[in-house]
């Protein structure tokens, strides 16, 4: 005997059934009218739809298996239950990950930042820097922009913003790094440049040795070079020599009494 | 006279950094030189070539141009992207302005005066305009390819040439924009794979460019067409400088093998209307790179890689053909670089970095006259102090005792207490040095060693009570008039009354420590002081110019002695006054009041005010008068100059005691051995 579920109504289903998207009330929906033909295959009323299809087929030879609705009903609210479960259990999962990273994140950038008593220091100093000379902030600034303006976009900015010295020693100077490695190497490149240019490969150069002996190279008595010795040759191989040589004077003192 | 021990010391390895520009200004006759380690002086050329004032150097400060403005004003700019203005009063530096170009390579003043041109590394030649207490930026003209090595104005003030890599560019002003780009051949006749580097151009008024390359060509352009005129090969190194006269009838070139170039326009025929540029007197003066030249009306000025500064009057420019026409050669400082403790017989060395602590050695032998005696024990390297920071150190002393050493960069002042132990020394910095002490320009301690005297570059005098290791500020003497001027020397008396302080242009003021005011001033003479000290018992003050005049002030009269008075009627010796090197050191003897011992740097002299003084017909250097001959003839001989040039060149000469002499000598052979390598030169034969 099929025992006739009461027919649910056509008002919008639970939250929970609209929460879990559009698949199972369709799937109830399917139910509830029996075997419908040609409607879009979800996945969860996969089964029955493909048994129809096959039935399809088959229409002309067999006649269709019997499935009781209940048996169906169930089934199918396994599979939607068991869809539920994993859908919730993925989000959870990506939500821990999540918050794991984030922690991660803070605890790295607390590591890289000042200790916190040093921060207060400078926002504070900042504040009562800027509440004691508004006015002339506002002049350095606009100096600033009409310099930039002026100066055009061709020239790169190189800006050294320099903050207000904070501590009670007033020991240091914080500079933008970004800057002064900028300078620096800028200084070096050209004092690079200078060099290879002036003694660099290519260049005629000699050392001043050699230079200061060609006289003596020439005269009618030929005499040694300028620097004859190289008194900076074997250093450490001379001051352990003397420090042995005190040793051993000292050893032989003690052993003659 | 006596006999004395002489301690020859030549272990200062004195070493003083290369010229790297030069900078004559006509309206003061005054020539600023820049060195390499960022020192810039100012020498005096009309008071006998006396280096007057300097700015110390810094590490990261390489100074590549430098140029006078109008109202006596001087600019400097280097690889740190710098312009820099320098205060020629207070002596120190008013600011420095970024230029937002990268590293400078040149710079250059406007005829007029008020404006300056920078070219810049990154391509850029900007213009900056001279405001009475600022310079600020007006614009940027087109950018270039690649570095601007050299600029030069046209007198009319309405077109600059620029040297490059390669290239001059000639600029139109008002427009900024390049009219003429000139390439210049790598080579004289030739193809060659190294870039030609322009570093010198040359604009004259009829808009001929001349230019210096570094194949060793000198080439002149035409500036209206952008053409090439002609073409001189004069060396086979680069030609690193080039400085034209006011009347631009003349031109002086640098070549990096030492050899500066005289170019004279000179006429065609002898009775033609035209004229030709003609190379006319090479001058081997330098050994290494000439860095940068400079023109005078009547001299030229080359300096370079091998630290002398020579300034070579020209004969047909020069109107009284005497002494003063003679080439002249600036080598050895100034001042007084060496300080000394006489009772622990120790020697405080100041660098520009670092101070070096030396103890002499002895010596038990006894001989003749002019033997060698062996050391007994050698001299001792007790101390090498660097200074924390990239400023070069200004000045330095060490206390008579030898238990405080002091001294001052542009922003700190540093005191140390020094304690000996057998042969140990232990050194303990004095913390907390008040800030008005710092950039001082001459520090000397009293006598006994209880009170430090410091001048500072605002003016001010400033004594500072020493007692074990700490200090206090006891007074401070503030400069007179309203005008701040650096105080240059100081000198104190013995018994630690009397404070002699001078100041470039006043005269010579005397302090009374004792009572804490200004006692007397002695009277302002035109040339400046080279060397002061005071007398131990006498209490007279001596003094030394820098065009080798000796005076004699005696403090408790408050008026000149009678043998100084003696001495101006009669007037000095010619050949004491032609004398290149100025007198940088005055000491005593303790038991002769008669006797003044100075040196320059090329001898010394024992001044006796009691023997006559020498007319210009007796002989001043008087060798050593042999012992057989006649009592008469030696005296007839003798006079109140005993002078010996047995040990030069002299950075150093004081008295240790009665009978002992330390001579501190800087052979040039030693300093020449640490320069960099010059250009080879090829010679048959070798």
């Amino acid at each position: 005997m099929v025992q006739l579920r009461p027919r649910a109504s056509r008002a919008p289903a639970s939250a929970e059934a609209m929460v879990d998207e559009g698949q199972p009330a369709s799937e109830e929906e399917e139910a509830e009218h029996g075997l419908l033909l040609g409607q879009p295959s979800s996945g969860a009323a996969a089964e029955p739809l493909e048994e129809d299809e096959e039935g399809d087929d088959e229409f002309d030879d067999e006649a269709p298996e019997e499935l009781t609705f209940a048996s169906a009903q169930a089934e199918a609210r396994e599979e939607e239950r068991r869809v539920r479960e994993t859908v919730r259990r993925d989000k959870t999962l990506l939500k821990e990950k999540r918050k794991r990273r984030e922690e991660l994140f803070i605890e790295q950038k607390k590591r890289k930042l000042l200790p916190d008593t040093i921060l207060e220091k400078l926002t504070t100093a900042s504040q009562t820097n800027i509440k004691k000379s508004p006015g002339k902030a506002k002049e350095v600034n606009l100096q600033k922009k009409n310099e930039d303006c002026e100066k055009g976009n061709d020239s790169k900015k190189v800006k050294v913003q320099k903050v207000q010295s904070v501590s009670q020693n007033k020991s240091y100077l914080a500079v933008r790094l970004k800057d002064q490695d900028l300078r620096d190497s800028r200084q070096q490149a050209a004092q690079a440049f200078i060099h290879n240019s002036l003694y660099g490969p290519g260049t005629n150069r000699t050392t001043v040795n050699k230079f200061l002996s060609l006289a003596n190279k020439r005269l009618p008595v030929k005499r040694a070079a300028v620097q004859f010795l190289n008194n900076a040759w074997g250093i450490q191989k001379k001051q352990n020599a003397k420090r042995f040589k005190r040793r051993w004077m000292v050893r032989k003192m003690k052993t003659k009494k | 006279m006596g006999e004395f021990k002489v301690h020859r010391v030549r272990f200062f390895n004195y070493v003083p950094s290369g010229i790297r520009c030069v900078a004559y200004n006509n309206q003061s006759n005054r020539l600023a030189v820049s060195r390499t380690d960022g020192t810039v002086e100012i020498y005096n050329l009309s008071a006998n070539y006396f280096q007057e004032k300097f700015f110390p150097g810094h590490e990261s400060r390489a100074t590549e141009a430098l140029c006078w403005a109008e109202g006596q004003r001087l600019f400097s700019a280097g690889l740190n992207g710098e312009i820099m203005e320098y205060d020629l009063q207070a002596l120190n530096i008013k600011y420095a302005m970024d230029a937002f170009g990268g590293p400078i390579w040149s710079m250059a003043a406007s005829p007029s005066g008020s404006q300056l041109l920078v070219g810049c590394e990154d391509g850029s030649v900007k213009l900056f305009q001279i405001t009475p207490d600022k310079i600020q930026f007006e614009r940027n003209f087109d950018r270039q390819k690649s570095r601007i090595l050299s600029l030069s104005w046209h007198s009319s003030g309405t077109h600059i040439a620029a040297g490059s890599i390669d290239y001059i560019s000639v600029f139109d002003v008002k427009s900024g924009s390049a009219v003429h780009k000139m390439i210049v051949d790598r080579q004289y006749m030739g193809a060659s794979k190294r870039k030609c580097i322009v570093w010198g151009v040359a604009f004259l008024s009829d808009g001929t460019v001349i230019s210096v390359d570094s194949a060793g060509k000198v080439q002149f352009w035409d500036s209206a067409t952008g053409t090439l005129v002609k073409s001189h090969l004069i060396a086979n190194a680069d030609v690193q400088s080039i400085a034209v006269a006011d009347q631009e009838d003349s031109f002086v070139v640098g070549t990096a093998e030492g050899t500066v170039f005289h170019f004279q326009l000179v006429p065609v025929t002898s009775n033609s209307n035209e004229k030709q540029w003609v190379r006319t007197k090479p001058f081997q003066h330098h050994t290494h790179d000439v860095r940068t030249v400079a023109h005078s009306p009547t001299a030229l000025i080359s300096g370079g890689t091998d630290t002398h500064l020579v300034i070579r009057p020209l004969m047909e420019k020069v109107e009284v053909k005497n002494y003063d026409a003679a080439l002249r050669k600036i080598t050895f400082p100034h001042r007084c670089l060496i300080s000394c403790s006489k009772k622990r017989q120790l020697l405080l060395f100041q660098f520009a970095h670092h101070l070096e602590l030396w103890r002499l050695g002895s010596t038990v032998a006894t001989g003749k006259n002019g033997d060698t005696l062996p050391l007994s024990k050698n001299a001792d390297h007790l101390l090498h102090l660097k200074t924390k920071g990239p400023e070069n150190i200004i000045c330095s002393c060490i206390s008579p005792c030898g238990s405080w050493i002091a001294y001052s960069t542009v922003s700190r002042f540093f005191l140390y207490r020094l304690n000996y132990e057998h042969d140990n020394i232990s050194l303990k910095r004095v913390s907390k040095m008040p800030a008005f002490l710092r950039c001082a320009l001459q520090i000397l301690f009293s006598e006994d060693s209880t009170k430090l005297f410091v001048a500072s570059n605002q003016g001010a005098l400033h004594i500072v009570q020493l007692s074990g290791g700490s200090f206090k500020h006891l007074h401070a003497f503030q400069p007179q008039s309203g005008t701040v001027e650096a105080m240059c020397l100081l000198a104190v008396s013995p018994d630690g009354h009397w404070l002699a302080a001078s100041g470039t242009s006043a005269g010579v003021h005397v302090y009374d420590v004792k009572q804490l005011k200004l006692h007397c001033t002695v009277p302002a003479y035109n040339f400046p002081v080279t060397a002061m000290a005071i007398a131990p018992n006498t209490n007279n003050l001596v003094i030394a110019h820098s065009d080798q005049q000796v005076f004699e002030y005696s403090i408790p009269d408050k008026q000149y002695t009678d043998w100084s008075r003696t001495v101006q009627k009669q007037g000095f010796h010619h050949l004491w006054l032609q004398r290149d090197t100025p007198i940088t050191h005055i000491s005593f003897h303790p038991k002769r009041p008669m006797h003044i011992l100075l040196h320059d740097a090329y001898m010394f002299c024992i001044i006796d005010k009691s023997l006559p003084l020498p007319n210009d017909k007796t002989l001043l250097y008087n060798p050593f008068p042999p012992t057989n001959e006649s009592d008469v003839v030696r005296r007839r001989t003798a006079h109140a100059f005993k002078i010996s040039k047995i040990y030069k060149p002299l950075l150093f000469m004081d008295l240790l005691d009665e009978r002992t002499l330390v001579a501190v000598e800087r052979p040039l052979d030693d300093i020449i051995a640490q320069l960099p390598p010059p250009i080879k030169k090829k010679k048959f034969g070798t």
